[in-house]
């Protein structure tokens, strides 16, 4: 066994980085406290599916760990329960394609327009999400009030009305993402298609769009989950009786409380788990990161 | 012929700009006038909600509560959330994308969820209490709902996982040769932390921290949820005074504050940027 003192002198003749005596404690400190960073990160969701498994009575459902391991709460989700969340998916796909709509000529006009103020209007374009969401909830209500009162057509409380809020804030994902997307662009490859015959229409069609599919995918996935998830924006434009699936729970938790909450709940994390996976497999999480930065 | 792309831009830009000013029209301009109650209001053009704003110590001491727990959850977020972000960017193996993966899920996953894990994590009987009165900390169960330390704890899983990829982002334009020389010309890993890592990422970690303080002060759903109807932060109160008040004008006049504080914190962030990428090119 070596000395400290001549390994101090072995590391001072070594050339290259000192070698470190003893154990990394530098990076087991950083282990120990990214674990806790992520126990701290995911135990909600955990403790959440672990919880639906519990198959005690009405009031002493809730419980983690589970001790009587059950899915019987999984076969009480009520019919609102399922009703919300169709509404959510159905909200959160067309508000993703609405997103779709808009935001990919906005960033081909963006990136290949010849306008001046690009940056002015790229940040009108991402200005909804400067804007905090509850404001966004009720300026959209106080609108659809006055529109109302002036043609008679309320949109508070219908698809209609949701879905312009979510649109609204759903777009500057997939402005953002397409955009990142067709600055990196080589246009050479359209030019190619171009001089080799190929009509400005299928040159786009089945060159350019090919290429920014990535983005569009991972801003409309964005688009999706935001839609998805949102509470500010739909509380106010949401009326009883026709709610989205998280104002819902959002309501549950604060007046009548039912564990079923609990099931259907982690059938929603399991299905952004499988929305997470699907989009790996697709464009590779890289992908859906780089693009990602607004 | 050139294509003209421009007029692609043209329906996508009138459709958002009138979404923008319409909206944001009606509210503002509705909070100048008074509310007479039911939703009725008054027709004459003032100032007398931003009076009462300012006059008033309620809603002074929400803004103040509002700033207080969005700066504690960002500095919170920050120190939980950077050494996680540096950990992934300078892994080389396959789970840098498994944790990677475990943050994005975590951001995907509606924060109604999320909160209604940590009710039951800190309910009476929940695992923690009976952990922390099993080795005798507490006497009495511990509960985040309705206080402003739970407040902060919800708005940090608001903003955590977001926080962890912008600073994930930041830390991965800087290169990784750079600490490698610094420990090479005999600089312990601490010294290097200190005086390379930290200077570098000062611009990002700045711009990251001033967005998720504005996420913060946006924040509705967790501070809503677990500040129990005790605790009131802006957007909270916001909800309160349009659904429950029924004082259209004076929602307005409080998100209209709110709407102003957060951009003023945006310019302040693109200001920065602007000095801090003029710096960056000084350096490079």
């Amino acid at each position: 066994m070596s000395t400290v003192a001549q390994q101090l002198d072995k590391s001072v003749r070594d050339t290259g980085p000192p070698k470190r005596i003893g154990l990394p404690w530098g990076k087991i400190v950083h282990y120990l406290y990214c674990s806790l960073s992520y126990i701290f990160l995911l135990s909600p969701m955990i403790v959440v599916i672990g919880a639906s498994f519990h198959g005690g009575e009405f009031y002493t459902a809730i419980k983690f760990p589970p001790d009587e391991p059950s899915l019987r709460w999984y076969t009480k989700i009520p019919q609102t329960q399922y009703e919300a969340l169709g509404l959510s998916f159905l909200l959160a796909g067309s508000a993703a394609l609405g997103a779709c709509i808009i935001g990919i000529p906005a960033a081909l006009g963006i990136v290949r327009g010849i306008i001046p103020g690009k940056a002015l209007i790229s940040s009108i374009f991402r200005a909804p999400l400067q804007i905090p969401s509850i404001v966004t909830g009720i300026a959209f209500l106080q609108l659809f009030y006055i529109v109302g009162d002036a043609t008679g057509l309320y949109l508070q409380g219908t698809f209609a009305g949701l879905y312009i809020g979510h649109v609204f804030v759903a777009t500057p994902y997939v402005v953002g993402t397409v955009t990142a997307v067709l600055q990196r662009f080589d246009t050479r490859l359209e030019e190619a298609a171009l001089s080799l015959g190929a009509s400005r229409m299928s040159a786009f069609f089945r060159v350019t769009l090919p290429v920014i599919m990535p983005g569009v995918y991972a801003g409309g996935l964005y688009a999706f989950m935001v839609s998805f998830g949102d509470v500010p924006i739909s509380i106010f434009l949401t009326s009883p009786g026709f709610v989205t699936y998280p104002v819902e729970l959002f309501y549950g938790m604060e007046n009548d409380f039912d564990p079923s909450i609990l099931a259907s709940a982690s059938l929603v994390i399991f299905f952004c788990l499988l929305a997470l996976l699907g989009m790996q497999k697709l464009v590779g999480l890289d992908a859906l990161l780089r693009s990602g930065s607004r | 012929m050139q294509a003209r792309w421009e007029y692609l831009l043209l329906p996508s830009f009138v459709f958002v700009v009138l979404l923008i000013v319409s909206s944001q029209y009606v509210f503002l301009k509705g909070s100048f006038y008074e509310d007479l109650g039911l939703g009725q209001i008054g027709d004459t053009f003032d100032w007398v909600n931003y009076n009462k704003f300012f006059s008033d110590t309620f809603y002074l001491s929400t803004l103040w509560i509002t700033v207080k727990v969005s700066a504690l959850a960002t500095l919170f977020t920050m120190l939980l959330g950077f050494p996680v972000a540096y950990l992934i960017a300078r892994m080389r193996s396959q789970w840098a994308m498994i944790l990677l993966a475990g943050v994005v899920v975590s951001t995907f996953v509606t924060i109604v969820i999320k909160v209604f894990g940590l009710i039951i994590i800190f309910s009476a009987d929940g695992l923690l209490n009976k952990f922390l009165m099993g080795i005798g900390i507490v006497d009495t169960p511990y509960t985040i709902i309705g206080n402003q330390t739970g407040v902060v704890v919800g708005l940090m899983h608001f903003t955590l996982g977001f926080g962890v990829l912008l600073l994930y982002s930041v830390i991965q334009t800087i290169p990784r040769s750079l600490e490698d020389a610094a420990q090479i010309h005999g600089a312990s890993r601490w010294r290097m932390h200190l005086r390379v890592l930290l200077p570098l990422s000062l611009p990002g970690v700045t711009v990251g921290a001033l967005m998720i303080f504005n996420m913060s002060m946006g924040a509705f759903t967790s501070a809503a949820l677990l500040g129990g109807g005790r605790v009131f932060t802006l957007p909270v109160l916001i909800q309160r005074t349009m659904m429950m008040e029924i004082k259209y004008s004076m929602a307005g006049t409080l998100a209209a504050v709110l709407l102003i504080a957060v951009l003023l914190i945006n310019l302040l962030s693109v200001f920065l940027l602007r000095r801090l990428r003029a710096a960056r090119l000084v350096i490079a």
